[in-house]
């Protein structure tokens, strides 16, 4: 259980000012309230109420059905140091008496912009500014009362005009306004961006102004001046120290640029200029801060007292230096990379670019989060010159309806009503007004921290589940117009079953690119499941066996896909019996690679979870992986819980749990069997993982992300090699145990690695040792 | 730590349902035990409202020679609003035993008492969060039967991530398979 955060609460803050010292509840005669309105009638019920609680005894709890836990929670007790935000300690002081007028030396003013850096990476983290960059004296004499002007925002105000600041003040005051104007403005976008507050971040500024009022020109300008300022100091400080103090000034400068350009949400390589020099000037940044000086009296959590906040002094953040480092540089890292998402090649790629961004460990920063957000959404134009409309027929086009009559612009301009043309042109929109938001959501959802993408797609999928049914009839409508005949199909099942010939079907493309994305997001709950550590060890044999099941469907489903798509296309090509025109063709050729890529992806998945699975349920079996005991639950009713978010899913139904259970347990199947299953499956996953990871960016639909996808794949590669050695140590360890006979027991030890110790969060591969028996 | 534990409890433990009459002989020990492992305390409404509510849902280990606090488990038990129907849950809100006397099961006693007081009353579910850090906490609740089902991204002050456990002790109307996501939006703010 956790305790709220603090929730602002503008009443409770007004009390935290007034003297409560001669209040007494208990005297008798109470100063009586002059309440007088129109339409009030003031009883005094002070009486009544004391005699009413003389007859309870201490610690009764009265309350209505609305009070609710989060308010008892929210509930302070005054006195309490720890609760009560006025309460002082005998002798302590309300305020900090740090005078911000004395001389600084230069190496205290770098001691406290160092500082500085460290608690503006704790808030970037996900810590309040009352417990980081607000407990600074300096910020807060620049911010309170709240300036309006240029010459107002300064730790020092009333300066008697003419005189010139104090070199090192105004080195410190320049530092302080671009780093205030940069936090307003990180602190705008993430909150226009989806993201959870509190969890991912905290937007709260506790009614400080963060500059809103100042223009960035204005501070820019300021900044430029300290910096001359430093240069005319000449000899009196030493060099280091001026470049020191420089190149803190310069990432000031270089991060509102880069905050700038950002807006513009084009053109990405004059967008990273400003990112690349902060990166460059980073390394001199960490090597100088040795010429610091801490001021640690600089900082006090006294401030938070003033704050808009009923919470009591809490610690200040303190990240380590080297922290701050490691952060600083991955957010300026990846503030480059990110950009690299505005350069569209198709829809594909662009979903590829934002999951592999977002899988990186550890994930980029929450601003780095709502910067992809925006460049992806901003005005529901995508990334600064897309349509919706665009992106959703490119991948259409992609998925299911390459070359097809109803992706055709043209159609638009057809005003005739009983013509084909405009009907298809009419449904078409109908059916992009369905799917957009669900279509977009799926960027979305990426773009939140890992736990929340998990919750987010396990709602996604009922959302995708009537997207489809929609689709379905928006596709029936659609075959008529397009004149569509119903192709003899044959599903794998069909076959297996003997049932030749197969039946005839439609293509219905709008539902099943609906359907693929059903499956993937099915496939990603599971697989998110594995990275958040969320399975038990005897879960995983199930888990991987049911990432298998929903794999295999969407390698049929795309199968049946190709199949439509390859008669459809043959068809245009034998009407005018002309080759296509290159066009065209690199169209057709495109979509095909999609499926291809696709169906080769499923395929690989299938076989290293049959794989795993089958290793996992022999561990079970040789007692490896040994269940809880579990006395409370039943093997049925965790099975509810777990696959609790798929019950609602009607196509792939969930399997009942006895087919779950047959599946996993394999009872009828001997051990070596098993493991000889796994072997010849980890091949076919070997060679699928090498083809896969020789594809190109055009083949792989990588553009832009495709170094990262391609670590990606080569991680998959080596947890493929990680199983395959584990299935041969337990094969080992079995042969042996059946040579020497029957009662002889295996005895293996199983270290089941943390997801981030893992090659791949997706493949938790078991350390099988065998160990030494007499 | 494990220097400063007993070897052996001092006898057989007194395990006693809290009652409101306790509050002032054991209140205080209660809030004192939970408040070491906070970095955040409660404020005494916060333990009333459980404990004025749910008093039969308290079980409190005690020291059998001196009856002073060992051990503490604090829950409710509502209809829990966002399924239709909903169904009835039990949560295990606080927890807590005396650093000197773990490793000899206590916790586990405590959490069984609670899960068969939530069971007599009819509970569908019982549901509690532990921080990813607490692998002790996870061991003892998996092993009584708990599932991870989802993980709270930096759910805690301190910035860590929780798990959310959950015990299903019914099984779950397939009819009333309406919003079973993940997501249901729970009763403790973080």
């Amino acid at each position: 259980m956790a305790m709220a955060q603090d929730e602002l609460s503008p009443v409770l803050q007004e009390f935290d000012g007034l003297s409560l010292g001669n209040y007494n509840p208990y005297r008798d005669e109470m100063a009586p309230l002059m309440i007088s309105s129109e339409g009030i009638v003031a009883t005094d019920i002070t009486k009544k109420f004391f005699a009413a609680a003389a007859t309870l005894e201490p610690g009764t709890l009265i309350k209505d059905g609305y009070f609710t836990l989060f308010e008892s929670v929210g509930a302070l007790e005054i006195m309490d140091p720890k609760m009560d935000s006025g309460c002082l300690a005998p002798g302590e002081s309300l305020d900090e008496d740090y005078d911000v007028t004395r001389p600084l030396l230069p190496s205290e003013v770098l001691g406290i912009i160092d500082q500085l850096l460290c608690l503006e990476m704790a808030w970037h983290l996900g810590y309040p500014l009352s417990q980081t960059i607000l407990t600074n004296v300096y910020i807060e004499a620049m911010l309170m009362p709240c300036p309006t002007t240029i010459q107002d925002a300064d730790f020092i105000r009333d300066r008697p005009e003419g005189t010139p600041r104090d070199p090192m003040f105004a080195v410190l005051r320049a530092y302080c306004l671009g780093l205030l104007k940069t936090c307003w403005y990180v602190n705008e976008r993430i909150k226009f961006e989806h993201y959870y507050e509190e969890e991912d971040f905290v937007t709260n500024t506790y009614h400080r102004s963060l500059l809103d009022n100042i223009d960035r020109n204005e501070i820019r300008d300021e900044i430029m001046e300290a910096r001359k300022t430093i240069h005319n100091l000449g000899h009196r400080i030493s060099e280091d120290m001026a470049q020191a103090l420089g190149f803190r000034l310069e990432l000031r400068t270089a991060f509102l640029r880069a905050i700038e350009l950002s807006e513009l949400r084009s053109n990405p390589e004059s967008l990273s200029l400003p990112w690349s020099q902060m990166k460059a000037i980073w390394e001199p940044i960490n090597k100088s801060r040795h010429l610091g000086t801490p001021v640690p009296e600089a900082f006090s959590t006294k401030i938070q007292r003033r704050l808009a906040s009923t919470m009591p002094p809490r610690p200040i953040v303190q990240l380590s230096f080297e922290e701050t480092y490691g952060h600083f540089k991955r957010l300026f890292n990846d503030g480059i990379d990110v950009l690299k998402v505005l350069d569209y090649t198709d829809s594909q790629s662009l979903l590829n670019f934002v999951q592999t961004f977002q899988a990186q460990k550890p994930q980029p920063l929450v601003y780095i989060r709502a910067l992809l957000q925006f460049f992806l959404f901003k005005d529901m134009i995508i990334l600064g010159h897309l349509s919706i409309r665009h992106v959703m027929d490119d991948d259409l086009s992609i998925v299911v309806l390459p070359l097809s009559k109803l992706l055709d612009p043209n159609n638009d301009r057809c005003e005739v009503p009983h013509d084909a043309r405009f009907a298809m042109s009419h449904q078409m929109e109908l059916f992009r007004q369905r799917a957009a938001q669900s279509y977009l959501d799926i960027s979305r959802a990426f773009c939140q921290n890992r736990c929340r993408v998990r919750r987010t797609l396990c709602h996604s999928i009922q959302d995708w589940e009537t997207v489809q049914m929609d689709a379905e009839e928006i596709d029936q409508l659609l075959q008529i117009q397009l004149d569509e005949k119903p192709m003899m199909y044959q599903t794998s099942l069909s076959v297996e079953s003997g049932a030749a010939g197969g039946e005839p079907a439609y293509s219905l493309p709008l539902s099943s690119w609906a359907y693929l994305y059903k499956l993937r997001l099915m496939e990603w709950i599971v697989q998110l499941g594995f990275e958040l550590d969320t399975y038990a060890p005897d879960e995983l044999a199930g888990m991987y066996w049911y990432l298998s099941y929903l794999a295999k469907m969407r390698a049929s489903h795309v199968e049946r896909i190709q199949k439509f798509t390859v008669a459809r296309v043959n068809e245009i090509r034998l009407t005018p019996h002309t080759a296509l025109p290159d066009e065209m063709e690199a169209k057709y050729q495109r979509s095909m690679s999609y499926l291809r890529l696709t169906l080769l992806d499923a395929a690989v998945t299938w076989e290293m979870a049959d794989a795993l699975s089958c290793l996992y349920t022999v561990l079970g079996r040789l007692g490896a992986i040994v269940a809880p005991p579990r006395p409370y639950s039943s093997d049925a009713l965790r099975y509810d819980i777990r696959m609790k978010p798929f019950a609602p899913i009607g196509l792939p139904e969930l399997p009942s749990y006895d087919v779950f259970e047959h599946a996993s347990t394999q009872a009828e199947t001997s051990t070596a069997n098993l493991l000889e299953f796994a072997s010849r499956a980890v091949g076919v996953v070997k060679k699928g993982y090498e083809a896969l990871s020789k594809l190109s960016e055009k083949e792989a639909f990588t553009a832009n992300c495709h170094s990262r996808w391609v670590a990606g794949t080569k991680n998959c590669f080596k947890s493929v090699i990680a199983t395959s050695i584990a299935i041969s140590t337990v094969k080992t360890a079995v042969d042996k145990a059946t040579i020497r006979g029957r009662d002889v027991s295996v005895a293996l030890k199983v270290d089941i690695p943390r997801p981030d110790k893992l090659y791949h969060e997706w493949w938790i591969v078991p350390k099988v040792t065998e160990m030494l028996t007499s | 730590m494990d220097a400063t534990r007993m070897a052996e409890l001092p006898g057989e433990l007194q395990y006693i349902q809290y009652e409101h009459k306790l509050e002032a002989q054991y209140l205080p020990a209660i809030r004192a035990l939970i408040s070491k492992d906070l970095s955040e305390p409660y404020s005494i409404y916060v333990y009333r409202y459980f404990l004025y509510q749910w008093g039969h849902l308290c079980y409190m280990a005690l020291d059998p020679i001196d009856a002073s606090l060992i051990g503490v488990i604090i829950c409710k038990l509502e209809p829990h609003a966002s399924h239709s129907p909903p169904t009835l849950r039990g949560y295990i809100a606080m927890l807590a035993v005396s650093s000197s006397y773990r490793g000899h099961g206590v916790a586990t006693s405590l959490v069984k008492k609670a899960i068969h007081a939530m069971t007599q009353r009819n509970a569908d579910e019982v549901v509690l969060e532990t921080e990813e850090t607490n692998i002790p906490a996870m061991r003892l609740y998996e092993r009584l039967g708990f599932l991870r089902s989802k993980k709270l991204h930096r759910y805690y002050l301190n910035g860590n991530s929780a798990y959310r456990l959950v015990l299903l002790l019914k099984s779950i109307d397939p009819d009333s398979a309406a919003d079973l996501s993940l997501d249901d939006v729970d009763h403790i703010p973080s």
